[in-house]
């Protein structure tokens, strides 16, 4: 042995198993001549290295610098020693030394789903491959992983996976250490791997393999509607540029204006009907291919159809090998949206396709790999420059999201969220692992998906709940499920403030004590019995105080004025006429004596709950501008304000403020009032531009002069209205040049989705103290 | 939390038969008023009446205060609907055919004597078209101002055979839901009527005792639970019975009765007819076999013509109420006692 001999133990932290990492390792010894061995241990990878010092350091070097797709190296700490002397490398099998084989690193020991990579795909084209024209080949770097796990430790055992054997070919090359497909657990080829088949009704199959994508292709040709099961779930899929189709496809899932996502075979396609910068390029190619938010060409008439009244649509690039298949014979973008009823989760199984949406498809193309755990696409947005995820699920699920430091003591917590746009939260330690997106659990098939995520997730962490945390909402059906959950066993209930959860995950992201946060959104339900939601908070993890936001106004009507939000109006003008006249004109009154009697309702307070929501404020506009007088689905008429605002620049406009109980609050009623008189001389678009900027101006005056107060130095901003790309803009520009540093969600989402977070988080910083009842 | 809700003063919540009205009962009546221990239903049952059995014979009694703002609305007044509420809550305890009613009078001063006397003439009214009769009473004098009009007391007993009356908790699996005639009307008529909104279309209370067409109904078939759906109307009414019984249930919306008027003054209110008061209304578990002869007996009757089976008692979804609309399926919620808005 030469003198300069050195032996390196290492141990890696990071999101590092079950992603590849220890075949890396493996190839990176190797080429460099280096003995050793490495292996998984706990949350992180260990490995010893020995060979002379400069072999050993540029191996230290490419794991620092290069390192798989999915993984993401945080720590390498290395202990330098004499050598004792190893031959060859070698990749150590966990189990047999007493650790558990498996591990994301900080979240569920399982990878999340992710697109077929290059690599892979490449073998799809090659004729001379064991997996050409294989619809679901994989390998450690790719395929699916959540969505087909049963249990811990993530092995083949353990995923629906477990039906398929592998076949000698395969084998030999999940067991090679060199090759990618070493200990890949969704490893298959088409002689052992699941099968694709079409079926143009229930009973029979007509087409099986590259023969089905074919036939699904003609279908679409034909300007049929097709269920297509892909990798979390199902999605409705037909020609997007056939409006017709898209046509049939609304009438038939009863989705008259909800946007539809499109799937398009490239950028370059992408390029024909939509905008894409760098950034967003990022997005659309990252390897979790999230659906991308991008404006929509103008010149593209179809997307009147797609995206009715938006100025944008949801785009995805294929993931699934399936989607690569069948855009070899489709030149068009495709359709591509969830397989459900309004309010119900995303069916699973072909078998359900037909018996709950057999009236919506046309025909199917499905596979026979069980989906254990559904998983909506993810859906991310550039927001004022930044990704912001409008809904965090496949590709992400089930990674950990940022804990508060030092909150390892304390309970482990369940989080249920609020009732729409759910997901579910465990936490314990220095981890908080958000569920993938279960949706609305108003009904009876959303709350049986949430109680199976509940399950899964707890399954998957370990997590045992000490303390399970819900809504304020009285009537949340989370609210009641917590509670009876939290009867049946010894837990504590805490109930968290809506906005205060919003917060409080703002808080852990950016790793704040205490900060001014504006909490914009639709509904959250305020400690005083009102409806919150366009709120200026001084907010810690544990607590919070509000300190001011807009001024109270009523929604006459109550739920009616969500669906119908010029009655709002008879809140907010005082000018009869002009609120008759958009009673009238958006349907909400059929006569002159009716509208008369909203008005009535509104004066008299019946049926009419206070609010201070941002939200009411912003639908309120999109009736008074007429652009959007009946919702239809969540966030409509704002959704549909912020296109019209798009072309528009905002007037100069004076704000008036008021004061509640010495807080500061924006007068909405004085600010609608001039909106109102600005519609005789101005554009559509520039009054809607002049809502936005007015809201973000007054909100972001109360944040910046409570924070210059109170000797604060940040302010945030979440809720759902920081999906809006001028508010936030608008807002950011306020708090950066008052000096302040200014906040908005990273990886949590900023809706509702991000809930169960936050819930969390202010849970484990509570120490389960709080609301119990 | 910071600024939580004050819950030490009594409020107009804890008044609306809501999930209010139970917190208060559960929490604060409850434990002082215990039953002694010696009846069949008692306080805790929080059923519409007590049943104390007394040798092969029980006796049902049950109390209501009656206040209502205005005192006369489209299609009845404060008399009709003091002695139609009490002849009801016993009806749907089983017990169709009242031994007497008592008569509590409370009366501010000022109040026209003229008022007083046709309040009293509608209940007579009342009684005779109940075949019962006030055989006992009170009246009391209060300051100007210190209640605001009149209140009437009524308490009623009736006698059953021994183990014949129907619990509002004895629905089981299976079991369909029977309403007796479409929801909302009452609810409607005195909103539109107190507030004074011009709202198109006959607009009526349903105030009327329904113990002739419980006493068809129960005749007809097995009835297993009854309830009479009044504040909170028919969503509140389906929820408690399921809970109590600890079963489920699905509904289906489209079958649910409502008036074309009620309905389009519910959407123009944005209120829902299902979860305001009704005070004509029966709504009946039955046992699956009986379902048609109970739904005919009901139908036959003049006050049940719209009768529909709107539900079934299911297994699953234990304490929760599934509604099907027609697009899709939810929960149907109990209103609290102010409409919360949940969307975001
Ligand atoms: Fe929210
Ligand atoms: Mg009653
Ligand atoms: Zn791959
Ligand atoms: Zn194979």
């Amino acid at each position: 042995m030469a003198a300069d001999q050195v032996r390196a133990t290492v141990r890696i932290d990071g999101v590092v198993q079950g992603v590849g990492f220890r075949p890396f390792v493996y190839r990176t010894a190797l080429d460099a001549g280096v003995s050793g061995y490495v292996r998984n241990a706990g949350g992180t990878v260990d490995a010893a290295f020995e060979s002379d010092r400069s072999s050993v350091e540029s191996v230290l070097e490419t794991l620092r610098a290069e390192n798989p797709p999915l993984s993401r190296v945080d720590r390498v700490d290395v202990t330098w020693t004499d050598p004792v002397g190893t031959d060859g490398f070698e990749i150590r099998d966990s189990s047999t030394d007493g650790t558990t084989d498996s591990g994301s690193g900080g979240g569920a020991p399982v990878p999340p789903d992710t697109g077929i990579c290059d690599r892979c795909l490449a073998d799809v084209r090659d004729p001379d491959s064991l997996y050409h024209s294989y619809w679901a080949t994989s390998c450690v770097d790719c395929g699916p992983r959540f969505s087909v796990v049963r249990g811990v430790p993530y092995d083949r055992d353990r995923t629906s996976m477990d039906e398929f054997p592998l076949c000698e070919d395969c084998r030999d090359r999940y067991e090679e250490p060199a090759d990618r497909r070493y200990h890949a657990q969704a490893v298959a080829c088409a002689n052992c791997g699941p099968t694709l088949r079409y079926e143009a009704d229930p009973a029979a199959s007509v087409a099986n393999g590259s023969a089905a994508i074919a036939r699904a292709a003609s279908a679409l040709a034909d300007g049929e509607i097709v269920g297509l099961k892909g990798t979390g779930g199902t999605h409705f899929v037909c020609d997007a540029t056939d409006p017709d189709v898209v046509d049939r496809l609304r009438e038939r899932t009863g989705r008259p204006t909800k946007p539809f996502a499109v799937m398009a075979p490239d950028v370059a396609s992408v390029n024909s009907f939509a905008l894409v910068d760098g950034n967003e390029r990022e997005l659309l190619e990252d390897v979790r291919r999230p659906i991308v938010l991008l404006e929509g060409d103008d010149e593209t008439t179809w997307l009147d159809e797609i995206a009715p009244g938006l100025h944008t649509v949801g785009v995805a690039l294929p993931y699934a090998g399936v989607h690569h298949l069948l855009f070899d014979h489709v030149e068009e973008p495709l359709v591509m949206t969830s397989a459900n009823r309004p309010g119900e989760p995303m069916v699973t199984s072909a078998t359900d396709l037909w018996e709950r949406l057999g009236d919506v498809v046309d025909g199917a193309l499905v596979h026979d790999r069980t989906i254990v755990n559904r998983c909506d696409d993810s859906v991310v947005r550039t927001v004022d420059g930044k990704r912001r995820f409008l809904r965090r699920s496949r590709g992400w699920t089930p990674m950990a999201l940022p804990a508060v430091d030092d909150a390892d003591e304390g309970p482990a917590v369940l989080a249920l969220g609020p009732e729409r746009d759910v997901t579910v939260a465990v936490a314990d330690g220095d981890r908080v692992v958000p569920s993938q997106h279960v949706g609305d659990v108003d009904g009876p098939d959303g709350l049986a998906f949430l109680e199976e995520a509940v399950d899964r997730l707890t399954a998957l962490t370990g997590i045992e709940p000490d303390v399970v945390a819900c809504d304020l909402h009285p009537e949340f059906t989370t609210t009641e499920w917590a509670r009876r959950y939290a009867e049946n066993g010894d837990e504590n209930l805490l109930r968290v403030q809506h906005h205060h959860a919003h917060a409080a995950a703002l808080c852990a992201e950016h790793d704040l004590e205490r900060t001014v946060a504006i909490v914009a959104d639709g509904t959250g339900y305020g400690p005083d019995g009102t409806i919150w939601g366009g709120e200026v908070l001084d907010v810690t993890p544990a607590d919070f105080e509000r300190v001011g936001g807009l001024e109270q106004f009523s929604l006459p009507g109550g739920r009616a004025a969500i669906r119908e939000p010029a009655r709002i109006l008879a809140s907010l003008l005082a000018d009869e006429e002009r609120i008759d006249e958009r009673l009238l004109a958006t349907d909400v009154a059929e006569t002159p004596t009716e509208a008369a009697v909203v008005r009535q309702e509104a004066e008299r307070g019946v049926n009419t709950p206070t609010t201070t929501s941002a939200g009411r404020y912003l639908d309120a506009v999109s009736a008074l501008l007429d652009v959007c007088g009946r919702r239809r689905y969540e966030g409509e008429p704002a959704m549909r304000l912020e296109a019209a605002a798009h072309d528009g620049s905002p007037r100069s406009i004076d704000l008036e403020f008021t004061s509640r109980n010495g807080q500061r609050t924006l007068d909405v009623r004085a600010l609608v009032t001039d909106l109102a008189a600005m519609t005789e001389e101005y554009p559509q678009a520039d009054v809607a531009a002049t809502a936005q900027e007015a809201l973000a101006r007054g909100l972001g005056r109360i944040a910046v002069e409570t924070a210059h107060e109170r000797d604060l130095e940040t302010v945030g901003f979440t809720g759902g209205i920081a999906y809006n790309d001028a508010i936030t803009a608008a807002i950011r520009r306020h708090v950066t040049e008052a000096g302040l540093s200014f906040a908005t969600p990273v990886d949590a989402p900023a809706g509702d989705g991000g809930v169960s977070y936050g819930q969390a988080i202010v849970a484990r910083a509570r120490g389960g103290r709080g609301r119990n009842r | 939390m910071t600024d939580d809700v004050d819950d030490e003063t009594i409020t107009l919540a804890h008044g609306a038969g809501t999930g209010r009205t139970t917190e208060l009962i559960e929490e604060t009546v409850l434990p002082h008023l215990a039953s002694n221990g010696q009846e069949s239903v008692g306080l805790e049952a929080l059923d519409d009446g007590a049943v104390h059995d007394v040798g092969d014979r029980a006796i049902v009694t049950t109390t209501d205060s009656h206040v209502v703002s205005p005192r006369s609305f489209p299609g009845g007044d404060l008399g009709r609907l003091a002695v139609a509420g009490t002849v009801n809550d016993l009806a749907v305890m089983g017990a169709t055919d009242p031994l007497s009613l008592t008569c509590s009078l409370v009366v501010e001063e000022g109040t026209p004597l003229s008022e007083v006397e046709s309040v009293l003439e509608s209940m007579a009214a009342t009684c005779e078209e109940a075949e019962c009769a006030i055989t006992t009473g009170d009246t009391k004098v209060m300051g100007s101002g210190e209640i605001d009009g009149i209140v009437v007391n009524t308490t009623g007993v009736a006698i059953i055979p021994d183990g014949e009356h129907v619990p509002d908790a004895g629905l089981s699996t299976g079991d369909k839901l029977i309403l007796s005639g479409p929801v909302g009307d009452h609810g409607i008529a005195l909103l539109a009527e107190r507030e004074g909104f011009d709202l198109e279309g006959d607009l009526e209370s349903d105030v009327a005792p329904i113990n002739g067409l419980v006493a068809a109904a129960l005749e007809a078939g097995t009835v297993t639970a009854m309830k009479d759906p009044t504040r909170g109307g028919f969503a509140t009414a389906v929820n408690e019975m399921v809970r109590k019984a600890d079963v489920g249930a699905t509904v289906d919306e489209t079958a649910i009765p409502v008036g074309d008027t009620v309905a389009s003054s519910g959407e123009l209110l944005g209120i829902d007819p299902l979860d305001v008061a009704n005070e004509g209304k029966v709504l009946l578990g039955v046992d699956p076999e009986d379902a048609e002869a109970v739904l005919e007996a009901i139908r036959s009757h003049p006050l049940g013509e719209d009768a529909a089976v709107v539900g079934e008692v299911t297994d699953d979804h234990a304490g929760r109420v599934v509604l099907d609309t027609g697009f899709g399926r939810r929960y149907l919620s109990e209103p609290e006692g102010v409409q919360l808005p949940r969307i975001c």
